[in-house]
């Protein structure tokens, strides 16, 4: 279980990118978070693996085993602990791409792993077999040799999903995680990473609200820094334009998906610079 | 302006960093006592000596094997802790995963090691270990950190940073993140570079024994002490024949390296 309590961030300037972001997520949830580009969202969930610290608020995680916990205030060696304990899957994979998707997948149980032993590859057969198995119940275990570098997109947030799965973790987080993939593999992604909320929670940041629609439990929806909706996936109209602002409402011929979907196409640019260095030549 | 005045104006670019340039090197070579007659004698003599080093003294050739091979194990072992070490400071000084106070620490260790020339280091470590090929891996050894540290830290910098957050987001610790996500993505640079500083380290390695450092190098510069011409002669063949072979070989090795790196 989490419990996300008041949050707060403010720029030096005194611009409010967090203005007390509260709720609570309940294992069996898939809760997708809408907003516009610049609302929150993204910081939000950074704000709940730890990998920001917000001026106030407090994210409390309960997974019954080491009672509850604020990784607000985790210190460095705690937050390492608390982090095995959350899987994150990310937009643009965040997988190392001269690995194999075995060792990929491997990397997710790092933290649990005495030091010396991960450093010198040791991982045991029993952990193998498990990552492997991962790779299966994301049907990409074909791919398990393969080095990440080539594979697309689609089979790269698979495999990301099945190093997720590795890590065993009890709350996941997904940011943007479809927001690279074309429509069908979107659908594939939401499909893998449904079920998985039956064992934990998971939140995950959209842009489509047609896909939180159809495959999340529960949306909130976040617009300068506050929840202005939480509840039910379908949204209405009236909601979708509240959100995203009178744009919506001024071409009325397209359908409400598609506009959006024009909306965070900037996003993607950074990911494809990523993919253009990475095919860059090495060497002198 | 009509075109004349332009044609004009375009000789005059280039012509004004010509002149001062040449002026640049007349007023050199008056300082350094430069001239054409000391030029034109020069050569005759040396095209006489040429004459004193025919021909090469081949029953010495088998003796040369020797410290060709010390040649390369040298240069060998060097570049192996040159390159281990090199990491160690790229690791520190990379911006992205170091600590400020220790990037800057490391960053200024590689730059004061760069201005110190191998010959330098050498002559220091001759008068601590003696003379041999340790004192002569040893500074070559160093030598590689002001090149390779910088090339590393540098490839370092450049690697994907959302991958170690990635890897940071599982709970990994700071060792587990290098090895999984920093060396996979700089191994190819490194290897390259290994490489390239491996052909240096044999050249560097000729020069250094001429100060003492064994190998080859310390056959070509005792033959030349003794007069034996035709012996340093076979030398010199020798340590050219080692320096086109290692550099043909690692030539083909990076080819190959970059060549795998650009399909995957």
């Amino acid at each position: 279980m989490l419990e996300v309590k008041n949050l707060t961030k403010t720029l030096p300037g005194g611009r409010k990118l967090l203005d007390g972001i509260s709720f609570k997520v309940e294992k069996g949830e898939f809760v997708g978070i809408l907003g516009p580009s610049g609302a929150g969202k993204t910081l939000t969930l950074r704000c709940l693996n730890g990998l920001l610290r917000p001026d106030g608020g407090s994210v409390l995680l309960n997974d019954g085993s080491n009672g509850v916990q604020d990784i607000c205030k985790a210190g460095k060696r705690e937050l390492r602990k608390m982090r095995r304990r959350i899987g994150v899957i990310f937009q643009g994979y965040h997988l190392v791409k001269r690995l194999s998707a075995l060792e990929n997948v491997m990397i997710g149980r790092l933290g649990e792993i005495n030091t010396l032993r991960s450093i010198l590859y040791g991982f045991t057969d029993k952990e193998a077999e498990e990552a492997f198995q991962a790779l299966q119940n994301v049907k990409i275990s074909h791919l398990a040799g393969s080095r990440i570098a080539g594979m697309s997109g689609g089979e790269m947030q698979r495999v990301a999903i099945a190093r997720a799965i590795f890590q065993r973790p009890s709350l996941l987080l997904a940011d943007e995680p479809i927001s690279n993939l074309d429509p069908s593999n979107a659908k594939i992604i939401m499909k893998m990473i449904r079920p998985l909320a039956e064992q934990m929670p998971v939140i995950g940041v959209f842009h489509q609200p047609e896909m939180t629609a159809k495959y999340c439990t529960r949306v909130i929806a976040i617009k300068d820094g506050r929840i202005i909706y939480d509840g039910d996936p379908r949204l209405s109209n009236e909601l979708l334009i509240e959100i995203y602002g009178e744009e919506l409402r001024q071409i009325e011929q397209a359908p409400l998906a598609l506009r959006v979907d024009e909306h965070h196409e900037l996003h993607t640019t950074d990911a494809m610079i990523h993919k253009i260095r990475d095919h860059e030549p090495t060497g002198l | 302006m009509n075109l004349q005045d332009f044609s004009l104006r375009r000789y005059r670019k280039r012509l004004l960093p010509l002149s001062i340039l040449l002026l640049l090197v007349i007023l050199s070579a008056r300082v350094c006592g430069v001239s054409g007659e000391g030029l034109r004698s020069g050569i005759i003599k040396g095209y006489a000596f040429l004459g004193h080093l025919f021909p090469p003294d081949w029953a010495a050739f088998p003796e040369m094997i020797g410290p060709a091979f010390e040649s390369v194990v040298i240069a060998l072992l060097a570049t192996f802790f040159g390159v281990f070490l090199s990491l160690c400071f790229a690791l520190a000084a990379a911006a992205n995963i170091s600590y400020p106070w220790l990037r800057s620490l490391s960053r200024a260790f590689i730059a004061i090691e760069r201005s110190l020339p191998e010959i330098i280091i050498v002559l220091i470590l001759v008068a601590a270990f003696g003379l041999g090929p340790v004192p002569g891996m040893l500074a070559l050894t160093l030598g590689c950190i002001g090149m390779l540290g910088k090339l590393f830290a540098d490839a370092i910098e450049e690697i994907d940073i959302v991958t170690i957050e990635a890897i940071e987001a599982v709970g990994a610790n700071k060792g587990q993140v290098i090895v999984f996500g920093v060396l996979p993505q700089i191994m190819p640079r490194v290897i390259s570079y290994a490489m390239f500083r491996f052909e240096i380290n044999i050249r560097l390695s000729v020069l250094l024994g001429a100060v003492g450092a064994g190998g080859i190098g310390y056959e070509l510069d005792s033959a030349f002490n003794l007069l034996q011409y035709h012996r340093a002669f076979t030398a010199l063949i020798v340590t050219l024949l080692l320096v086109f072979i290692i550099e043909r070989l690692s030539g083909y090795l990076r080819k190959k390296i970059k060549v795998e790196g650009a399909l995957k």
